[in-house]
């Protein structure tokens, strides 16, 4: 919130809402790719304690200032998880939790790739794999040369590891020392056709982000006091990037979703979506 | 040294250099490319110049988080590095996010004439200009390169300014307007030849020949690729005058391309023939006079192939 020209950061909620809160933006999740009848569900589901504790602990951001100069940023490179980022974006304020039904309708300001140019608080337009780290970069030298304090978070998919500028990228931020930038790898082992081993293995994972000059950290996605002490980890690391990957579970929280790959990019039907909302109840 | 006598390269980044001084959100990023322009930059503005390395679409896609974070950038290149290589990055995180971003390439045409098909630059403004919002500018003369420089800094969007290896004579005063997107260079009542870059004084010696001949040749500089000046196109090149179209490019897309579209759309009726590189790669590795002769873009061979299409 702002008073008169004084900006107001987001107050952190206490660690015992956390998983509350993921609860809601799961429901949030599953009825707005229902209602639009088509969508991510999976990846957007396995990375919703990461952003929930983006948004709701860790960053600094103000959701009635969406280009606060000091905002901390978040860029969701996994542009298909955008119905997370929406969720995330509506529960903390940046627009009414009611707009989420419009999720893929025509004129709506949520489109099935997060568009920077319509949606309060999305930083960079994506959906096309293997970006978002880059732009994270550039966000990161900026924060350096205007002498800003403000943090760069970047969630990248296990199956978009396969891309290669992630590689360039990486290369980058650990050439640049960027110790203002985490990279989140939503491990869920699961890519739109199948398994990352079947597909395209990309293990060992952490060992190639350390081998890239990262400090690697390896957690589980959905366990908050690991996600939260992996963070403050990271804010002492001086000098090089910090590479956060998180195990998780595609389509978690909801029984019949978790670890199957058709709802990747499936919506739930009816019946399918009252089952998840009772689960998540 | 006079503006006449250094590189279009060394042109433009003494005028960006300039401007740079004045506004350090100006941001010159290479993908490990070096020239002694460039020196000044990076000691000078130490802050402002990042070599970004060999990975031309990371180099894109940081230019836009620097975009987005309040600095203006140019991102250089050889020109199918810093365009085709990235084409995707360029698309969506400079066209689809409107950021002001400058993409310059060096090596128009077959300025890399003895590099082969990796380095020649044939389709790069075919492709950079169909797409929403770019700029593109192919300048023709050091005057031109040095506006350019200042009018990317000042407009903002995306835009592409390509620039030649070669030195060529001035065509232009200081301080031209340049925001026409194309000139009349000469009169000539009874066809007219509309070129771009290298090929406008390539034209200016076909005019030459041409008027051995009896045929009185208009030329036009197309030096702004998109968004296209379509009236003063049509008012300048004259009704029912034929119209030859002249570049190094592929035929398919380039200036031919752009010019037969305005036609198209505007029912224009006069005949059109469009020189250039007829769907092919280039294999030769010679001198660029060799490789226009191989191409039938000597000055010989367009006079002749002129002549006898206007039969």
């Amino acid at each position: 919130m702002t008073i008169g020209d004084q900006i107001i950061p987001f107050s952190p909620v206490p660690d015992t809402e956390l998983s509350a809160i993921a609860k809601q933006l799961r429901r949030d999740i599953v009825t707005m790719i229902s209602t639009a009848g088509s969508g991510h569900p999976g990846g957007s589901l396995s990375a919703v304690e990461i952003i929930t504790a983006l948004y709701f602990k860790i960053m600094r951001h103000c959701p009635s200032e969406p280009g606060w100069i000091e905002r901390d940023r978040f860029i969701l490179s996994k542009g298909h998880a955008a119905p997370a980022l929406y969720a995330a974006l509506a529960e903390s304020g940046y627009f009414p939790v009611s707009e989420l039904a419009t999720l893929r309708k025509l004129g709506s300001r949520l489109q099935g790739h997060a568009d920077r140019t319509a949606t309060p608080g999305v930083e960079m337009s994506s959906g096309s794999l293997g970006q978002g780290l880059s732009f994270g970069v550039g966000t990161a030298l900026a924060a350096g040369l205007n002498n800003k304090k403000y943090r760069v978070y970047v969630l990248i998919g296990g199956g978009e590891c396969n891309e290669g500028q992630v590689w360039e990228a990486a290369m980058s931020a650990y050439h640049f020392k960027l110790d203002n930038m985490v990279a989140f790898i939503d491990h869920n082992e699961l890519q739109l056709d199948g398994t990352n081993h079947d597909i395209m293995n990309i293990e060992p994972l952490g060992e190639k982000w350390s081998a890239f000059g990262w400090h690697t950290i390896e957690i589980d996605g959905h366990n908050f006091n690991e996600i939260l002490s992996s963070l403050e980890e990271a804010k002492n690391i001086k000098g090089q990037p910090t590479a956060i990957v998180a195990h998780t579970i595609k389509g978690k929280g909801i029984s019949y979703m978790e670890n199957k790959v058709e709802f990747h990019g499936k919506a739930p039907n009816p019946e399918e979506t009252k089952k998840a909302l009772q689960e998540l109840a | 040294m006079k503006i006449a006598d250094i590189s279009m390269r060394d042109a433009f980044f003494d005028a960006l250099y300039d401007i740079a001084r004045q506004d350090d959100r100006v941001m010159l990023l290479t993908g490990d490319f070096g020239a002694p322009s460039l020196d000044k930059f990076r000691t000078d503005l130490s802050r402002q110049y990042i070599n970004a390395g060999v990975a031309e679409q990371n180099m894109v896609t940081i230019a836009a988080g620097l975009a987005l974070s309040g600095k203006i950038v140019y991102i250089y290149s050889i020109a199918p590095f810093v365009t085709l290589r990235c084409f995707e990055q360029i698309k969506l995180d400079l066209c689809c996010m409107k950021l002001h971003v400058t993409a310059v390439g060096v090596g128009a045409g077959y300025s890399y004439s003895t590099s082969g098909p990796t380095h020649h630059a044939t389709e790069d403004a075919a492709v950079m200009r169909i797409l929403p919002g770019m700029t593109v500018y192919n300048p023709s003369d050091n005057i031109m390169v040095a506006a350019f420089a200042g009018m990317s800094y000042r407009d903002p969007g995306p835009k592409y300014i390509r620039l030649d290896r070669e030195k060529f004579p001035l065509r232009y005063e200081e301080k031209h307007d340049f925001s026409d997107g194309l000139a009349l260079l000469k009169r000539g009542k009874d066809m007219t030849i509309i070129a771009s870059g290298m090929m406008v004084h390539q034209a200016f010696k076909v005019t030459e020949e041409l008027l051995k001949h009896s045929i009185d040749a208009a030329i036009v500089d197309l030096y702004r690729l998109s968004p296209v000046n379509d009236n003063l196109l049509l008012q300048v090149m004259g009704k029912n005058k034929p119209v030859v179209t002249l570049a190094e490019d592929l035929v398919a897309g380039g200036i031919g391309s752009i010019v037969a579209e305005v036609m198209a759309d505007n029912g224009c009726q006069s005949r059109l023939k469009r020189l250039g590189t007829e769907n092919q790669y280039v294999f030769q590795y010679a001198s660029r006079e060799c490789l226009h002769s191989h191409l039938g873009l000597d000055v010989a061979s367009i006079t002749t192939g002129i002549l006898r299409w206007l039969q």
